[in-house]
């Protein structure tokens, strides 16, 4: 089949219209989520925890994990210019210190119990979901949900 | 000592001679001084070796390597796609077009990203570094088709 | 069931428990075995990735095989067969894939363990179990898989020569040879490695 020279022309325009070339850096809107997993069907009955929300927990799905039940601890609402850091308290032993890296990645510093745990370097697309876990007591999980909105 | 020999004094060892076979070469061992040392060396091997892999761990916590076997349990025990539908063979056709069509696109755009200060934030690109800072057991698990990186902690938490 | 339940059920009522389906049953087996499965992959993978790959794999297939599990062995023996047939497959397939070494090569026709001179004394005498560890890992991966795996198929699973000649698809001369060539070949290392200048 013979495809006249201007479609392949279009079609190449089109696609660097949508991918935003030469468009400046913008600030990051991210939501940060404390999260506590438990194979339990209700959470405990003396916290206000509330269920996550339905995208998240379709995006937990997708990981290897085995808890069945996802509640919300807390959740922050954010905003990151680029080059600046951000630090989010999700509770009295965790926080998360995120900075917009000039290259559109993300770097992430995890502090637990005033120790740095872990500082991650990564692209985080909008929708993407970065999420930080572990075990907690009583074979329960905690995880604390990066996700990037705009 | 031919290899006959040396083979032969190994299967006493080994417990794998018959009793007479077996009293036999224990003689022939007593007596020489090249056998026994080479029975020496094979024990001192066998004694070495032992309980060599008692002390290798799993390097995944309990939950993180069994949610793994879980999924593939229950991925394996899924029914298999529904054939495809009429429409296939139509979508086959448009395909003849559409995949150079998309190629040469694409070929534009991988240039125009690369030229493009500070390229674009992609998924999987290589570019990810991290460090465990206070947790040297943590492990990571990427899943690129739904946008999600998880990063498990053998770091204990209370909330 | 609670989860404390099956932490203290006896193996054969885990087993028939995940027999009959129940899964939680099953992640207690696997929790109890998971270190053994794994330490016999990696022995004879020397591969981090590709161990915890095919200690995956083998829970799966013994998940989809309980059925055919008759209790004559004990579970975790029954699982490390399974993990060992997987780690043979995935060796096959490599060797299939690389050229063999020619010191490979001389080991299986020429016989050169005839003429290594005998060890003594005792070269891991008075070392810590951690060294000691750490020097059979590094001698170990120096060997031939087929010499290393019918040294862990002796050593560890303590099969007899019928039995790994079964397993592996060779004869009993090839296993004898094999696993002599394996032990010498190991203690000149051990003893190699135990030389501070050795780099």
């Amino acid at each position: 089949m013979i495809v006249a020279p201007w479609v392949w022309v279009s079609l190449a325009l089109a696609l660097l219209a949508s991918a935003g070339f030469g468009a400046p850096p913008a600030d990051m809107k991210l939501q940060a989520y404390l999260l506590w997993g438990t194979n339990d069907r209700n959470p405990p009955a003396d916290r206000n925890y509330q269920p996550v929300n339905p995208d998240i927990r379709q995006k937990l799905k997708s990981l290897p994990l085995k808890w069945a039940h996802w509640y919300e601890v807390k959740r922050v609402d954010f905003q990151v210019a680029p080059g600046a850091s951000r630090e989010v308290t999700l509770s009295d032993k965790c926080q998360v210190k995120l900075r917009q890296l000039a290259s559109a990645e993300v770097e992430v510093l995890l502090i637990g119990q005033g120790k740095e745990v872990m500082k991650r370097r990564q692209a985080l697309p909008k929708g993407d979901l970065l999420v930080l876990g572990g075990n907690s007591p009583n074979a329960t999980a905690w995880l604390v949900v990066l996700k990037r909105n705009e | 000592m031919d290899l006959a020999a040396q083979l032969k004094l190994q299967a006493w060892l080994d417990g794998e001679l018959p009793e007479a076979e077996a009293r036999a070469v224990a003689d022939w061992v007593a007596r020489e001084p090249e056998a026994s040392a080479l029975a020496e060396e094979l024990r001192q091997t066998r004694r070495a070796l032992a309980g060599f892999e008692a002390d290798l761990r799993l390097p995944e916590s309990r939950e993180f390597f069994w949610s793994k076997i879980e999924r593939e349990i229950a991925r394996r025990a899924a029914p298999a796609p529904a054939s495809a539908p009429r429409g296939a063979a139509i979508l086959a056709g448009l395909r003849r077009f559409l995949i150079p069509a998309t190629a040469a696109a694409l070929l534009v755009l991988a240039g125009a990203v690369l030229i493009r200060p500070g390229g674009a934030p992609t998924r999987g690109g290589g570019a990810e570094v991290e460090m465990a800072l206070a947790d040297a057991g943590a492990f990571t698990y990427c899943d690129y088709s739904a946008g999600t990186t998880l990063v498990w902690f053998s770091y204990p938490a209370d909330n | 069931m609670t989860v404390k339940d099956y932490s203290s059920a006896e193996e054969r009522a885990l087993v028939r428990m995940a027999q009959q389906g129940d899964l939680a049953a099953f992640e207690e087996l696997v929790a109890r075995h998971r270190d053994k499965i794994y330490a016999r992959a990696y022995s004879m993978m020397r591969h981090e990735q590709e161990a915890l790959d095919l200690a995956q794999e083998a829970w799966v297939k013994g998940w989809q095989r309980l059925g055919q599990f008759q209790g004559d062995a004990g579970f975790g023996t029954w699982l490390t067969r399974i993990v060992i047939n997987l780690c043979l497959d995935a060796l096959r397939r490599q060797k299939r894939q690389r050229v063999e070494s020619l010191e490979a090569l001389a080991e299986e026709s020429g016989g050169v363990e005839r003429q290594m001179p005998v060890v003594a004394p005792n070269p891991t005498a008075g070392l810590e179990r951690a060294e000691l560890r750490q020097r059979i890992d590094q001698a170990l991966g120096q060997l031939s898989h087929e010499h290393r795996t019918v040294l862990i198929l002796n050593e560890f699973e303590e099969m007899d020569y019928k039995e790994i000649a079964r397993t592996m698809g060779c004869s009993i001369g090839t296993v004898m040879s094999r696993l002599f060539y394996a032990r010498r070949k190991l203690a000149a290392l051990l003893t190699d490695l135990k030389k501070p200048d050795t780099t």
